[in-house]
């Protein structure tokens, strides 16, 4: 592929990933912070310890959704024709949202936690004003309508270049017995999915932000709080997990550059990704197994569809590229070396969370540190990781596969690697033990794994603001894309 | 042939409004949910009679053609606006007057030559507007409209959803399995384009 066919968009990307890799290192920071007052090294108010917990959560959560779509977008320009305008619309949409979101935190001190669950915005006890809540919302409400005019940006072109969005999915292939070289590239399948399953988690987001806005303005307008539980699960389980999706397609479009083996988008590769769009919205409940009330079938629906969550990816992403690299000559550098990682890490997290899934498990272990645990590897060893092997090759010196690995690169990953381990593992420990999670104040007994927990942070945040700075010396050196 | 059928069941339409106006405004439901609509529809139907429908719209113009037919829909959802137009003659006629042309003939107008990202954005906006609409009047503590009881604007704000949810289905299928005039989907699907 020419450098020509993806210019015009790789401005916008890099500039994005730069930003995203800065937000990363300072909502790291954030963390660590948070588990060094956790373990005692530092004092930290409580109050403050929960607005930077609940700016740590969305975050988080929001870059990983800013780098997941900068990849996507990057890679289905390659295929269909995007528009610019639509970009940069989405971008300053997010940036609004994140302003909004950082001003209802540290000048109107909500301390409400990225879920924003029905009605805590509004009863905060004298913690936080209803202008802050109501300001955090808005924020909230901006990246959304952002994320819903980058779907549309998305969506209408796939549309119209493959023929509608089931063709675009593959299903010509399983269901009508096409020749799977006659289906779209596994990128297209890819973004075509989470095009449809994020645009429904985002809208219906939208609706219980509103009604949470209205409710907030107006306290007499009061939603069913089982209800607005169950919308905001939906909406953040996607939307999460949406962001992984979205970064996979990096491994997709990179790997065969370095193994110089395409990835193919076979049969079983088409039927994954149609399951992966039904069970990653049917999936949800495994996140209110705690809430008895729920009908019991709905809970039972949350634990099966866990088991057969994992099976899409671990049977096709990972065993697949296992089968590519094998025996393929490709050149090991910091970028392949992150992607890898990152469908490693995305594999081993989905088991904490299978086990997490199951309603016996789930009784004793859903508010302890074991989630946590689960939902730190997935990001730290999956999305990061891919995000971070994205703008490595971004930046990388000449072909693929003719770049090496430096010194200070293996330096780095293997810092990033011990680190993010560590820390994770660290997590899923102090689960298994029982130690809370979210609590600002830990009890004696504690404290040695927070502390220890608190070092493995601190690698994690310095190899991550090596590949961040590395990236903008690649980038100021003006290296290829 | 056609263009007068157009126009006669424009008429038919536009009539029924008026000399049944007392029965469709005396139910909220019947008021927002069909009255309201059926006047767009009359415009939609009469322009579709004339010649107006081959006129081609520069881009700018179309846009905001349509954008003066979203504004005036936003108009008419307001619940004062409503209650108006069953006291006040004036507000009536304009609501007899501006649904059919800034609603219906302004859609039938420009909507195809809109650009597809606002016809896209429009149509989320609909969607998610009903929602909450249904949601507004579902869990509304007071009365909004003067002239309808609370149970009616909750029956209302029913009806709302099930339009949401009409409405999404509807818009959501062609995507899905669009008509091949509506893609022109090229032959090769695999091949990278050149930007």
């Amino acid at each position: 592929m020419s450098e020509a066919e993806i210019k015009p968009h790789a401005g916008a990307v890099k500039f994005t990933m730069l930003l995203s890799g800065l937000v990363f290192v300072l909502m790291m920071a954030l963390g660590l912070i948070m588990r060094a007052a956790q373990g005692e090294f530092i004092e930290l108010d409580p109050a403050l310890f929960y607005q930077i917990l609940t700016a740590h959560g969305a975050g988080m959560v929001g870059v990983a959704g800013l780098s997941g779509a900068a990849i996507m977008w990057y890679f289905v320009g390659r295929y269909v024709q995007l528009s610019a305008a639509m970009y940069w619309a989405f971008l300053g949409l997010f940036l609004l949202g994140v302003v909004l979101i950082l001003s209802a935190i540290f000048l109107g001190e909500f301390g409400g936690a990225w879920t924003f669950l029905f009605p805590l915005p509004a009863i905060a006890g004298g913690a936080w004003e209803p202008w802050a809540a109501a300001t955090f919302i808005l924020g909230y409400v901006s990246i959304g309508v952002g994320f819903l005019l980058y779907y549309l940006a998305i969506g209408y072109p796939v549309i119209k270049r493959y023929g509608g969005l089931a063709r675009a999915l593959g299903w010509h292939v399983v269901f009508a017995g096409a020749d799977p070289a006659d289906g779209p590239p596994p990128t297209i399948i890819a973004a075509a999915a989470v095009t449809v399953f994020n645009t429904l988690g985002t809208v219906v987001g939208a609706a219980v932000l509103v009604a949470s806005l209205v409710h907030l303005l107006v306290p007499g307008f009061a939603v069913d709080a089982l209800l607005a539980k169950n919308a905001i699960y939906f909406f953040g389980h996607v939307f999460i997990n949406a962001s992984i999706y979205m970064a996979v397609i990096a491994v997709y479009e990179i790997v065969p550059e370095y193994t110089g083996r395409p990835w193919k988008s076979s049969r079983p590769f088409i039927i994954a990704w149609s399951a992966i769009l039904l069970f990653v919205m049917a999936v949800y409940p495994h996140h209110l197994q705690q809430d008895v009330v729920m009908p019991g079938w709905i809970l039972v629906m949350g634990q099966v569809v866990s088991y057969l969550n994992g099976v899409p990816l671990l049977a096709v992403t990972a065993f697949s590229l296992g089968v590519y690299l094998h025996g393929s000559k490709a050149r090991w550098d910091l970028g392949l070396s992150l992607l890898v990682l990152g469908v490693g890490g995305w594999s081993i997290g989905a088991i904490p969370a299978i086990i997490d899934g199951m309603l016996v498990v789930n009784k004793v272990m859903h508010n302890t540190q074991w989630v946590p645990g689960h939902f730190h590897i997935y990001l730290l060893l999956g999305e990061v990781a891919m995000s971070f092997g994205f703008m490595a090759w971004l930046v990388r010196k000449g072909q693929a596969s003719e770049a090496g690995m430096s010194t200070l690169d293996k330096a780095t990953f293997g810092t990033y690697l011990v680190g993010a381990a560590g820390f994770t593992m660290v997590f899923l420990i102090s689960g298994a033990l029982s130690v809370p999670r979210r609590w600002a104040v830990h009890l004696p007994g504690w404290i040695l794994q927070d502390r220890i927990g608190t070092l493995f942070a601190a690698l994690v945040v310095l190899s991550t603001l090596a590949l961040v700075l590395k990236y903008a010396v690649g980038l100021g050196r003006g290296q290829r894309s | 042939m056609t263009r007068t059928l157009f126009a006669v069941l424009s008429a038919v339409l536009f009539s029924g409004c008026v000399v049944f106006r007392g029965e469709l405004e005396a139910d909220p439901v019947t008021h927002m949910l069909l009255q309201l609509p059926a006047l767009a529809l009359a415009g939609v139907l009469l322009l579709l009679a004339t010649d107006l429908r081959f006129v081609k719209l520069p881009a700018y113009f179309a846009n905001a053609i349509t954008l003066v037919a979203v504004f005036a829909v936003f108009f008419w959802m307001l619940p004062r606006y409503i209650d108006a137009s069953l006291i006040n003659p004036f507000v009536e006629f304009a609501k007899f007057l501006t649904l059919p042309t800034l609603v219906g003939a302004s859609l039938a107008l420009a909507w195809r030559q809109a650009h597809p990202f606002l016809r896209g954005f429009l149509k989320a906006n609909a969607i998610s507007m009903l929602g909450v609409l249904g949601f507004l009047y579902i869990h509304a503590p007071l009365r909004i409209c003067n002239s309808y009881l609370v149970s009616d604007q909750q029956r209302l704000g029913y009806g709302f959803l099930i339009a949401a949810i009409a409405v999404s289905l509807a818009w959501t299928f062609p995507l899905f399995f669009p008509s091949p005039s509506e893609t022109g989907a090229s032959q090769s699907k695999t091949n990278k384009v050149t930007v």
